[in-house]
């Protein structure tokens, strides 16, 4: 009951007020994404500062800040003080965007709770606003530097943006006091509980949105002609060019198609074997001995918990020069000298798919060996009865019962054929078989990280989320078409 | 243990139908065969991935003469454990060792209580748009914007050569979200409501309630999380260009084991001379084993504890919400 009073209230409340908060809000927001976005950078007025200093970190990190500004301090082009100016500044401006934030917040409470805190609000404005000024008198000092060839003094654009977010915000924090003022206050600070659990999970939808969503705002670089370290602006912008390079220059188009045939290969190995942890669990249950099993569970899952680098040591020390097999046959005098076994290129789709089952057949098979557990006993008695074989139960009662786990599983990696991971092919990549494990996600890190040509990797890794997605969404359709039921 | 009258009739029945069909029950020779052939079968391939790990363990523990001379095959001889001693000498692994450590502790712990709070707020009813909320986390399980607008991204952010690019983009896990979410569903309304009825705050129910309650799901991805956090290495490789202090243990196996320089080279930088005569007998085959048996030690000596954790990890991932 106490609820419904309470929404009564506040909503009367709201109706007239809220347009102001939804500007304030926003303007806040606009404010902390400002923090953290280096392109926006009031602090950047000198061309020493990195493009890459966001707000946050000039005025968090002094030592970064004053990274580049060794030589300047030296020559006495700067004085430590302009530099000081500035990181203060800075941080004056955070703790105000702060205070606003927590304005921004205190809105989604009763009257009380939305007078503290606008006045909060104002305060931060005002200390915004101080820090504003700050920046300013940093700059007209950089400005008499005596070497302004090298200090390059600027005034960038993102000062006069965030001035004009912050008066503003100032003025609707103002007047937004003058309207509360004429709503008596409550006894109690208070906020309904559909808003204070949101702003308990705010926190996690940032991060959400700032590691999973932000991202995709990189996919602009597809379409410019850009280099590691450069900044982005409109004179670079090629449309499709990257696109149609793809399918036109020769070189690319051999290594795409290439990569492609590495990729479908070694995931098609992986769809065609995707029996065999079914298999392995079916066997590994006609055991009658408890205490055996379970050590084979133990020791074949094990694998699964290490990292690919880890198998790649474990496959030096058993074929490499000096490892086991090398040192066996060098002993017993069948070879010369040790061979490296892991530098050849026969085979290799194979061998990385017994890497592949080696690593992960065991923990693949725990579902099944669950699923089988969960088959009515009942079932084998009576086909027992009926005189079925050791076989011919397998086939006609465990594998029929283990099949929904089994297709549902098979659509997953049908529709993650494009995506095998890198981390396989990056450890057992070497000089001799480097043709055979590139797959795409290896090829899209070597483009883009080692050659530099982020457009392109860009493109690759673009296209191929694209259709990752299609196919995800076209094998849950699909699941649901012949099941009924949904594999997301 | 005293059998009840139940029992002793249900044991003799049973007993009479095995006489009746035991030609059902009878072990036949096509019943041997398949049974030796199925034990070895597993014997060979349960030996295949134990066999690996004790003869890196062998190699390292026995005398460095013979395992240069690649006679350690089998057992060990001459059994020590300098080379573990002198992996304290080189630095780097050092620092490499508490990067590891600091981002597998304060990384699970964040992710964990992170997981554990949302998979709470997004089982409240009157959370302000909590589908939409749920959908948009949910969701980045199925795409992501590729690697390389990733890298930009953390570059973008400035957090590319910090310690905290290990922690901060993980702690959101939609995964276990789900998992946590899907558990505390399970767990009966009237605990949550008596508790709101007393007047607990949606905070406090979560504190001593939910979180007591959840621990078996919370144990499960506490040792997934922690388990891939010191596995991982890509982020230290795509992330840590110009910062070699930061690399994960496991990136400096990697580093270490593509290295073609002799590596004891790496254990002579400090030392008294006598220290130094005895690691010149070590070659670099002793040093990537022994750093390889440091890196996968902790996960070979936890997992067969833990193994039930781990198992309830995959039966829950079965049922998602």
């Amino acid at each position: 009951m106490e609820k419904a009073v309470d929404a009564r209230v506040s909503g009367a409340q709201r109706t007239k007020v809220d347009w102001m908060y939804y500007l304030i809000r926003a303007g806040v927001i606009f404010s902390i994404a400002c923090l953290f976005l280096p392109g926006l950078n009031p602090a950047r007025i000198s061309g020493m500062i990195s493009s890459k200093l966001s707000l946050f970190t000039v005025g968090v990190s002094y030592s970064s800040l004053v990274s580049q500004f060794g030589r300047a301090f030296r020559k006495e082009w700067l004085t430590y003080q302009d530099v000081q100016i500035l990181y203060a500044s800075a941080l004056v401006i955070i703790v105000g965007v702060v205070a606003n934030g927590a304005n921004g917040c205190m809105s989604l409470g009763n009257t009380r709770m939305r007078k503290l805190g606008t006045k909060i609000g104002m305060a931060g404005s005002i200390v915004e606003l101080v820090g504003m000024a700050g920046i300013y008198a940093a700059y007209l000092r950089v400005c008499e530097t005596s070497n302004p060839d090298k200090i390059e003094p600027m005034f960038p654009t993102a000062y006069w943006i965030l001035l004009v977010v912050f008066v503003l915000v100032l003025v609707l924090n103002v007047a937004q006091t003058g309207i509360l003022s004429r709503y008596p206050s409550e006894d109690k600070y208070h906020m309904e509980t559909k808003f204070s659990l949101f702003l308990m999970l705010l926190p996690f939808i940032v991060l959400c949105i700032l590691f999973s969503y932000l991202p995709l705002w990189g996919w602009r670089y597809a379409f410019f002609d850009y280099k590691a370290g450069q900044s982005l602006s409109w004179d670079k912008f090629v449309g499709f060019k990257w696109f149609t390079q793809l399918f036109k220059n020769a070189a690319t188009v051999r290594d795409v198609i290439n990569v492609m045939k590495n990729t479908l290969a070694m995931s098609g190995l992986g769809i065609i074997t995707s029996w065999l942890p079914m298999a392995f669990a079916i066997f590994l249950s006609e055991m009658k001995s408890s205490k055996f099993r379970r050590f084979v569970q133990t020791c074949t899952t094990i694998p699964n918990f290490i990292s690919w680098v880890l198998v790649y040591a474990i496959a030096v020390c058993i074929f490499s020069t000096d490892g086991f097999i090398s040192s066996i046959m060098v002993n017993l005098g069948i070879w010369d000298s040790g061979k490296n076994l892991l530098m050849n290129n026969s085979h290799t789709w194979l061998q990385m798919w017994g890497w592949g089952t080696w690593k992960g057949i065991g923990w693949s098979a725990i579902i099944y060996i669950a699923a089988i557990s969960g088959i009515d006993q009942q079932l084998y008695e009576s086909a027992r009865v009926d005189g079925a074989g050791r076989f011919q139960r397998m086939w006609h009662i465990t594998v029929p019962g283990l099949m929904p786990t089994f297709f549902v599983l098979l659509l997953m990696s049908i529709a993650n054929i494009l995506t095998n991971g890198m981390d396989q092919y990056l450890v057992f990549e070497n000089a001799v078989n480097s043709n055979s494990v590139m797959v795409l996600d290896l090829y899209v890190y070597k483009l883009g990280i080692q050659d530099g040509s982020i457009p392109l990797s860009t493109v690759i890794g673009m296209l191929k989320s694209i259709i990752s997605v299609i196919l995800l969404f076209g094998a849950n359709g699909f699941s649901k078409l012949v099941r009924g039921e949904s594999i997301i | 243990m005293a059998k009840t009258a139940q029992e002793k009739i249900d044991a003799k029945a049973e007993k009479k139908y095995a006489k009746k069909h035991k030609s059902i029950y009878r072990t036949t020779p096509g019943d041997i065969v398949f049974n030796v052939i199925n034990y070895a079968v597993f014997g060979v391939f349960t030996f295949l991935c134990i066999f690996p790990f004790y003869y890196l363990f062998i190699n390292t523990i026995s005398d460095n003469d013979l395992v240069s001379k690649g006679l350690i095959n089998f057992y060990p001889r001459g059994i020590q454990f300098s080379n573990y001693i002198s992996l304290l000498s080189i630095n780097d692994l050092g620092q490499a060792f508490m990067v590891t450590i600091a981002r597998t502790v304060l990384g699970t712990a964040l992710m964990v209580m992170a997981s554990a709070l949302v998979g709470y707020l997004v089982t409240k009813q009157e959370l302000w748009h909590r589908r939409l909320w749920y959908r948009l986390i949910v969701v980045t399980m199925y795409f992501n914007a590729g690697i390389i607008p990733t890298f930009l991204n953390m570059q973008m952010l400035g957090l590319t050569n910090t310690f905290w690019v290990y922690i901060i983009p993980g702690i959101v896990a939609p995964y276990n979200i789900i998992l946590v979410k899907t558990y505390i569903e399970s767990i009966p309304r009237e605990l949550e409501e008596s508790a709101e009825i007393d007047g607990a705050g949606p905070f406090k129910v979560f504190r001593q309630i939910i979180w007591p309650l959840c621990t078996p799901i919370l144990a499960t991805i506490t040792i997934f999380g922690a388990v891939g956090h010191w596995n991982s290495f890509m982020d230290s490789i795509l992330y840590m260009q110009s910062s070699p202090q930061l690399y994960t243990l496991q990136h400096r196996l990697y580093v270490y084991l593509n290295s073609t320089s002799n590596l004891s080279a790496l254990m002579q930088s400090g030392g008294s001379s006598a220290e130094n005569a005895l690691q010149s007998l070590l070659s670099g085959k002793v040093v990537k084993y022994t750093i390889s048996m440091v890196t996968v030690l902790p996960i070979l000596l936890v997992y067969p504890f833990l193994q039930r954790y781990f198992e309830g990890g995959i039966m829950l991932g079965a049922v998602k919400g």
